[in-house]
């Protein structure tokens, strides 16, 4: 079963992944557009992160390993910055692929967040 | 790029395309050392042979992936055995994981070619090998 959050990074991630890749393939380096999409993978991850300490508070259970499902979580929160970080250190049409592979990325870890989760 | 000029060849492999193979690199070796991590620490008495080899490919990975962004002949000799090894690797666990299942009943990072990971872990070492051959230090 998946839920809202990961039909959200879903979303986020294809549209930041796809215009990340095709900026690359257009050979632009990172620009407000592809930093901004991968700003908004980070921003829906956050809703995420608030939204399930939520359901814990009010006494939702998480079915698989708890400390697995915010591993995950905590890592997939550290990918934008960090691609961000080391794309803005060489502005070349290569970081835009690094962009990319935020999107992607979070995509897979939501999917496994999902199956700890229920 | 550089690499044919004879004056003062960069011995480095972390620009341009070189920045991608690094961040998905470290993704592999941040996501395999979490995985062998976890399965050391919650099972290791199932499988001891496969969750061993998930925390070897993790090793693996986090080596390729600091020798790729550092400088240097004995940089680049390190890059290119980790990205042997790993070649290597995936291709063994990946046919002994077909023809033999049994000797490896759990999952690997290498399993099946790495089908678990859109088989990145079957390309990846390949296009390593590539960049590295682009970026080989000149002949001393």
């Amino acid at each position: 079963m998946m839920d809202g959050y990961f039909y959200a990074v879903l979303a986020v991630g294809v549209l930041s992944t796809v215009l990340c890749v095709g900026a690359g393939i257009l050979k632009k380096s990172p620009n407000d557009v592809t930093i901004f999409s991968v700003a908004l993978v980070e921003l829906v991850l956050l809703v995420y992160l608030v939204g399930s300490i939520v359901r814990v508070i009010i006494g939702e259970k998480i079915a698989g390993e708890a400390w697995e499902f915010w591993g995950y979580l905590a890592t997939a929160l550290l990918l934008p910055p960090a691609a961000v970080y080391w794309s803005v250190l060489e502005r070349t049409r290569w970081s835009n692929f690094v962009l990319g592979a935020v999107g992607v990325t979070a995509l897979v870890m939501a999917a496994r967040m999902n199956q700890i989760w229920y | 790029m550089t690499t044919k000029t004879t004056g003062q060849p960069r011995d480095t492999r972390n620009t341009g395309p070189g920045r991608l193979l690094i961040a998905v690199y470290a993704i592999f070796a941040i996501s395999a050392t979490a995985r062998a991590g976890f399965q050391i620490a919650t099972k290791f008495g199932e499988a001891p042979l496969a969750y061993a080899l998930s925390a070897f490919a993790a090793l693996v990975y986090i080596l390729a992936t600091v020798s790729l962004a550092k400088a240097g002949r004995t940089w680049f000799r390190i890059s290119l055995a980790a990205v042997l090894v790993e070649l290597i690797g995936v291709l063994v666990v990946g046919a002994i994981s077909i023809f033999e299942p049994i000797a490896l009943p759990h999952d690997t990072v290498w399993s099946v070619f790495g089908r678990g990971y859109g088989f990145v872990p079957l390309v990846l070492p390949v296009l390593g090998l590539i960049w590295l051959y682009r970026r080989r230090p000149a002949a001393a």
